[in-house]
């Protein structure tokens, strides 16, 4: 029998926000897939792009990147970049026909665990819909 | 303020455009309007072409404003030039137009000063593949001049880029421009378009009476063909390149030099992540990969290295064709990436080096985006802004 598809989701949260809220919705026992593989990060502006193409291609079905609201980075502007640098990484999925549903970007207050559950549980059941990255078995990379 | 003049040398169909460009250039160090100027010149094996900072009027005999191939990027040479700060002498940079962007880029990355530098940019027929050009470079300057004398632009033997290039004419970022597609073939017009630019025709004696719509119409017309041409190759590279598969098929062939990167232009970064020690895994963990794959191939992280350098650069990407030229296994580099620039400057509705004052992306953002950008973000978020 086939194993049922668990997704693995690399997640780069900000420590200021997002990954405060993980931790919120973790204390309030609020109930989250194990999907997310959560790495902190001190602001969403540190994922260089290279971060996002290296756990595509190391086989992560989908990467979430999680910074604070705009106008609520703890460095002003932080996640305004972010936003920039992750629509040219999917304009440049896009024009190469990779799967751009696969990179979600978020914002997520520390206030919001149930918001942090609820994307955790959307985005697993969408990348559970796609199936498995289609680069994960492959030898030639 | 540009301030736009324009005046014309005369061109006798024997002798082509170069002579009179070089005797135009020739009188500017003489009379002092510049002190130095970098232009390309044949090597003395005559096999290829190097950038030149020319000081002797007399070595000028020897320049070649439109070399028939580009194996350094004028951009490279001006940074070079130009990497400790502006220095106190005058100099005119003779490039092709892809050079004057690549420049200006590097400009707003603060990597090369312009304060002292004149960007003067000339009309660009295309240059040939440097592999082409190699194996027979006396057959190929033949070749190439034939092409030029006969007006023959966007011949099919050029780069596969400047087959499609639409931005091979006057730029609004050059100081002054050489226009040479007339009509009349007998004059090579030239533009200034900003004070610097001012500078260089102030005294000259030099026919005023020019028109430009013949010359205009001509690159007009001949811009035109290619924006259909280019739609059409883009189709063409998109399909190549589709899907992870299509990623794989393309970079085949791919060895793992970096010399794409090292012959860009623009890949700007001081330390590439690509090559460092942060890049580098251990054994074990390679190992690992390796047994959840069934096996890994080396060297590791190629599609990486072309889809992280997509990027990081592809917002300043003009286009040159530089990375095909240096790719030592054929691989058509510039065709990928000129496509995939085309859509991510589209993005920001951005044309790389074309706009001095125009900031670059990467270092700017509104509260709110321009729609296509925040709206992409919002699909990928779902749900709120
Ligand atoms: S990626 Fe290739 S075509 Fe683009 S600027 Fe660099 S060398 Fe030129
Ligand atoms: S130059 Fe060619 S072989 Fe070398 S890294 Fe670039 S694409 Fe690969
Ligand atoms: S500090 Fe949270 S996104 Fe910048």
């Amino acid at each position: 029998m086939k194993e049922p598809f668990h997704p693995k989701i690399v997640s780069f949260l900000c420590k200021w926000c997002t990954y405060s809220g993980a931790d919120l919705a973790g204390t309030s026992r609020m109930q989250y897939p194990p999907s997310i593989l959560p790495i902190r990060v001190m602001c969403s502006s540190r994922v260089n792009p290279v971060f996002v193409i290296k756990s595509y291609l190391s086989g992560s079905d989908g990467v979430l990147i999680g910074g604070c609201h705009p106008g609520d980075c703890h460095y002003q502007s932080g996640n305004y970049h972010t936003r920039r640098r992750i629509a040219i990484l999917k304009k440049v999925f896009d024009s190469i026909g990779l799967e751009t549903e696969r990179v979600r970007l978020s914002w997520i207050s520390a206030s919001e665990g149930s918001k942090f559950a609820r994307i955790s549980e959307e985005f697993t059941g969408k990348i559970e819909s796609m199936g498995e990255n289609p680069t994960k078995k492959k030898v030639f990379l | 303020m540009k301030t736009t003049t324009a005046k014309s040398l005369r061109v006798s169909k024997k002798e082509g455009v170069r002579k009179p460009i070089l005797a135009f250039l020739k009188s500017l160090l003489t009379d002092a309007v510049f002190d130095a100027i970098l232009i390309p010149m044949q090597v003395p094996a005559g096999d290829s072409y190097a950038w030149v900072l020319v000081k002797d009027p007399s070595l000028l005999d020897q320049a070649n404003p439109l070399a028939p191939i580009m194996p350094v990027q004028g951009a490279k040479a001006l940074k070079s030039l130009t990497r400790k700060g502006e220095g106190n002498l005058k100099i005119a940079a003779v490039m092709r137009p892809c050079e004057v962007r690549a420049s200006v880029e590097l400009a707003k990355l603060n990597q090369i000063h312009l304060e002292s530098i004149t960007l003067m940019s000339v009309d660009c027929p295309g240059v040939l593949p440097v592999a082409d050009y190699f194996e027979n470079p006396g057959e190929s300057e033949k070749r190439f001049n034939a092409m030029l004398s006969e007006n023959r632009w966007g011949n099919g033997s050029m780069k596969s880029v400047c087959q499609i290039c639409e931005q091979f004419s006057i730029l609004p970022s050059s100081d002054f421009h050489f226009g040479l597609m007339t009509g009349s073939e007998s004059s090579v017009v030239l533009i200034s378009s900003s004070p610097k630019g001012q500078r260089v025709l102030k005294d000259r004696s030099l026919d005023g009476s020019v028109s430009l719509s013949d010359w205009e119409n001509g690159i007009e017309s001949i811009r035109q063909e290619r924006k259909k041409e280019r739609t059409k190759r883009f189709r063409e590279v998109q399909s190549m390149v589709e899907g992870f598969d299509g990623l794989l098929k393309t970079f085949a062939r791919c060895i793992g030099c970096h010399n794409c990167q090292s012959a860009c232009p623009i890949c700007y970064c001081r330390h590439c992540y690509f090559g460092s020690e942060a890049s580098k895994l251990d054994s074990d963990f390679i190992l690992k990969k390796a047994e959840q794959r069934g096996g890994l191939s080396f060297p590791l992280d190629r599609r990486m290295f072309h889809v992280g350098r997509m990027s990081h650069m592809s917002l300043s990407c003009v286009a040159c064709g530089l990375c095909s030229d240096a790719c030592p296994v054929s691989i058509p580099v510039a065709d990928v990436f000129s496509f995939v620039a085309d859509q991510t400057q589209r993005t920001f509705d951005y044309k790389a080096g074309e706009k001095r004052e125009e900031p670059l992306p990467i270092r700017q953002y509104r509260l709110e985006e321009i729609k296509g950008v925040e709206e992409w973000v919002k699909d990928a978020e779902g749900v709120e802004s």
